[in-house]
């Protein structure tokens, strides 16, 4: 007889949310079956208990609340927008602002490196020109060499001894 | 006559001044609750929460009026709580943390062996005192479980509104609420 148990509907019983066809048949059921009417009496128990009880969060002052909240506000605004918000971030537009110096010194005629010279810098430049699109994600670049960092740290003692000498 | 949500909503989108102002003395509470219940920390609530109204700030005209404002709202308030979440995990994750539950569990947590932060120990009492023994299990379910029973059961949502609000189907709220309710059941029933 346990396939014939509504345990399954029992909650949306309680929450008074199944369809009136649904509700009469799991009704019938409770009225024949004393487990389920155990069980259905348990759940809204329990969600009334959940309903008593629940935690209020820690007080806080609604009008430093709405002030601070202005001042994000008006300075997201400030900085017209989200789409390009992290270039007024500092960090990024002096990176990005680096970068695009080095790129453009690259690209002139005399630029990093006398003519017919091999230029080891010309190469990476060459790499970072082909991947101008990262800039639209620098925020993620920089995290990518964060990242690398923290595998360094974990391989220290990796690391071949320093030559003496 | 008092302006609805929706009508507010889109005089936010239209930049009408004080609509954005009315919006979050309607919903400040709400939403700060609602932060609350799902990162259990004041100020990520505060943050989390305030986040979310300056994405609607930015977002209001999109909001198409098919669903009701509340739930297009508290799905953004969701999203930016279930973000925070991540990154917490994310920055755990990064500087070495591992999960007791899942691995190494004689190894002791960094983040438990750093000095605790500064609680103020009467809000800590208050908060204690206020926390019910049920509501403390309600903290060990997953995410999605914790969130659907506190939109249910606390902020009274029927559940086509929480599977709108966390996006997912309405079988699959059954399932979580079904699931939820089932292990505070049985967890409850564990301990008496």
């Amino acid at each position: 007889m346990t396939e014939m148990h509504v345990d399954e509907r029992l909650i949306d019983h309680v929450r008074g949310e199944l369809e009136p066809a649904e509700r009469d048949r799991v009704d019938t059921h409770l009225a024949a079956c004393a487990q389920c009417r155990a069980t259905r009496e348990r759940f809204a128990r329990l969600m009334a208990e959940l309903a008593r009880t629940a935690p209020a969060p820690p007080p806080i002052h609604w009008g430093a609340y709405r002030a601070e909240l202005r001042e994000r506000l008006e300075r997201r605004g400030a900085r017209g927008g989200t789409r390009w918000g992290w270039l007024a971030r500092p960090a990024p537009a002096l990176v990005a602002a680096a970068l695009v110096a080095v790129l453009v010194m690259a690209g002139l005629p005399g630029g990093l490196g006398a003519p017919g010279t091999p230029d080891p810098l010309a190469l990476d430049n060459t790499i970072l020109a082909s991947r101008l699109d990262m800039l639209a994600r620098l925020d993620v670049v920089q995290q990518l060499d964060l990242l690398e960092d923290f595998n360094v740290i974990g391989e220290l003692d990796e690391l071949p001894e320093p030559r003496k000498g | 006559m008092e302006s609805s949500d929706e009508q507010l909503c889109r005089a936010v989108a239209e930049r009408e001044p004080g609509a954005f102002d009315l919006l979050v003395e309607r919903y400040q509470e709400r939403a700060y609750r609602i932060a609350w219940s799902v990162l259990r920390d004041r100020e990520e609530a505060r943050d989390c929460s305030q986040e979310a109204f300056l994405r609607l700030h930015e977002s209001a005209g999109s909001f198409a009026g098919q669903s009701k404002f509340s739930t297009w709202f508290y799905r953004i308030l969701v999203n930016c709580c279930l973000d925070q979440q991540r990154r917490r995990r994310g920055w755990r994750r990064l500087v070495g943390w591992r999960d007791r539950r899942d691995d190494a569990p004689d190894e002791p947590d960094p983040v438990e062996q750093a000095p605790a932060p500064f609680v103020d120990p009467v809000e800590g009492l208050d908060t204690e005192r206020r926390m019910s023994r049920v509501w403390a299990l309600v903290d060990e379910l997953s995410p999605q479980q914790r969130a659907a029973v506190t939109l249910s059961c606390r902020e009274g949502l029927a559940t086509k509104e929480i599977a709108a609000v966390l996006g997912l189907s309405e079988a699959t709220v059954r399932v979580h609420l079904h699931r939820a309710l089932s292990t505070l059941r049985r967890r409850i029933g564990d301990e008496t």
